[in-house]
């Protein structure tokens, strides 16, 4: 099976935690990009397409709940996974509420991880797919009615 | 306090009987029962099977004297009170009496009147004495629960940021070793040998990564108010479930669990969830303190509006002086690694929001059992709206 690599960016700001947890995605065969805070991570996305953003829950200044909504008013077909302590599930179900699409303990499950992974490209390819789609109609409309 | 008098409980002394009985019979007369005796012996003897308050003694007795018994009931029953009757020429017996613990002393002839009011003094004495004692018992025990509440509270903000900053490098490592992991699985130019001794050594590294994560979310799930979801299980089938999910421990010790419903009424109104993870608690604790061939048995009771959930076992038992500590967090007797002196704990706090409590008995070498009681249908509904403490 030939695996379609994910575009992730990966938002920690715990370096090691990033260096390690991007070594492990590569190995999966994915692309990943490092950002060690919310800002950073905004900055990341104007320059280059991700498809899914690991994203911590807990981080100095601009923290991940932030983050993420700032994420989704600018990106909304960016899907989010929020990583978050045992005692922080709260947060991530204010987290999903504000569109991320899944969150993960940490320490993470590697393969949990992966799957949700895959599960949040699907979901961002099909919504992708339903606007072309739309797209099209639209278009064929518009041709019909000239 | 408000307290229901309780009658006197008299006991009169003399080896005259011409003198005692009419003495008795003149006191009941006053509302004053009164057994009797015909010696120090036979007072001693009846002293030993019968509940006394007040001893009216004669000291001037053959044999044994007053003075001599009043000594050997002060040292037996120091909170009987006794009352000496001396004769008119012996008034320092009275006085040695007093000294030797009597309450009083009255010479003979008696005034009635004044023995009477003697008997009920004594009385007061002892019912005030009693008072005392409770009151001193109850606020030691209000002190002690404070003490443990105040450090609960504090370890539990502690407990914390501990869990929460250990958990970072803790994830770290994770990564790093499932990363070498994956790169040592698909290495080729590794001897086998050394292959196997790399797995072995990431191996450990993550068994112990697991561990430490375990430690980290037992503090937090300790320090965190979870949400409740209260609704009618039936005790059976959650028992049932215990008994399964503990069955390795079970087999590893080869010990037996069994369910003894003792009452047709099986269904509560409770958090599933948390109650089970109570019994988990216990049950594991329990496999782990019989020895192989030992037994477990899940007992459900009710009392009243409470139905009673016994974990009983034939095990170590646990010793008096740890009987007032198991429930503190971090106490245990496991070895490093087995326990985290946390179950117990969090076991009480889940009860106790849940409305009930837990109550232990034990006795070493024979075993332990615990009760979970738990209000058939719930107190109060719970705060859907807590959230953690800390993050």
């Amino acid at each position: 099976m030939v695996k379609i690599p994910i575009n992730i960016l990966l938002v920690d700001d715990e370096r090691d935690f990033v260096e390690m947890l991007s070594l492990r995605l590569i190995d999966a065969g994915h692309r990943v990009q490092p950002a060690y805070s919310g800002g950073e991570a905004l900055d990341r996305l104007t320059e280059a397409e991700a498809d899914v953003v690991i994203l911590d829950i807990k981080m100095p200044g601009m923290d991940g709940i932030e983050t993420l909504k700032a994420i989704k008013a600018k990106y909304p077909l960016v899907e989010v996974i929020l990583l978050t302590g045992h005692g922080t599930v709260e947060t991530a179900v204010e987290g999903l509420k504000s569109g991320a699409y899944d969150y993960v303990l940490k320490p993470a499950d590697f393969t949990d991880l992966l799957s949700k992974l895959e599960g949040a490209r699907r979901r961002k390819a099909e919504q992708e797919e339903r606007i072309r789609q739309a797209e099209a109609r639209t278009l064929v409309r518009r041709t019909g009615e000239i | 306090m408000i307290e229901q008098k309780r009658s006197i409980r008299v006991l009169l002394v003399d080896d005259e009987a011409d003198f005692r009985q009419p003495l008795a019979k003149r006191l009941a007369k006053r509302g004053l029962e009164a057994a009797q005796a015909g010696s120090g012996r036979e007072a001693l003897a009846f002293i030993q099977s019968n509940p006394v308050d007040v001893v009216i003694l004669d000291v001037k007795m053959p044999e044994m004297n007053g003075l001599e018994v009043l000594k050997r009931i002060k040292a037996e029953h120091p909170a009987i009170e006794v009352i000496l009757l001396t004769g008119q020429a012996s008034a320092q017996d009275g006085v040695e009496g007093m000294k030797a613990g009597a309450f009083d002393y009255l010479t003979k002839p008696v005034e009635l009147e004044q023995l009477a009011g003697k008997v009920r003094q004594a009385f007061d004495k002892i019912v005030r004495r009693e008072e005392q004692a409770r009151e001193a018992e109850f606020r030691a025990k209000m002190e002690q629960r404070m003490i443990a509440a105040e450090r609960l509270a504090s370890l539990g903000t502690m407990a914390t940021g501990v869990a929460h900053e250990i958990n970072n490098p803790l994830a770290i490592i994770s990564e790093a070793a499932g990363w070498l992991k994956g790169r040592v699985a698909r290495d080729e130019g590794l001897s086998p040998q050394l292959k196997d001794n790399f797995n072995l050594a990431l191996g450990k590294i993550e068994s112990s990564v697991e561990r430490a994560k375990r430690i980290t979310h037992q503090l937090l799930s300790f320090a965190r108010k979870t949400d409740s979801m209260i609704q009618e299980c039936d005790l059976k089938e959650l028992l049932a479930e215990v008994v399964e999910l503990t069955r390795k421990a079970a087999d590893e010790t080869k010990a037996k669990a069994t369910i003894q419903p003792r009452t047709d009424k099986t269904k509560i109104w409770t958090d599933p969830y948390q109650l089970r993870q109570v019994l988990i608690n216990l049950v594991s604790n329990a496999l782990q303190a019989v020895e192989p061939g030992g037994w477990v048995r899940l007992i459900v009771t009710q009392a009243g509006e409470e139905m009673v959930i016994t974990v009983q076992d034939n095990g170590s038992g646990i010793p008096k002086e740890n009987l007032d500590r198991i429930f503190e967090p971090f106490f245990s007797t496991k070895p490093p690694g087995k326990g985290t002196g946390l179950g117990l704990s969090v076991s009480r706090g889940l009860v106790e929001k849940l409305g009930g409590r837990i109550e232990v008995e034990s006795r070493l070498g024979e075993g332990s059992s615990f009760k979970v009681f738990l209000p058939c249908k719930p107190l109060k509904t719970p705060d859907q709206n807590e959230t953690a403490v800390g993050h």
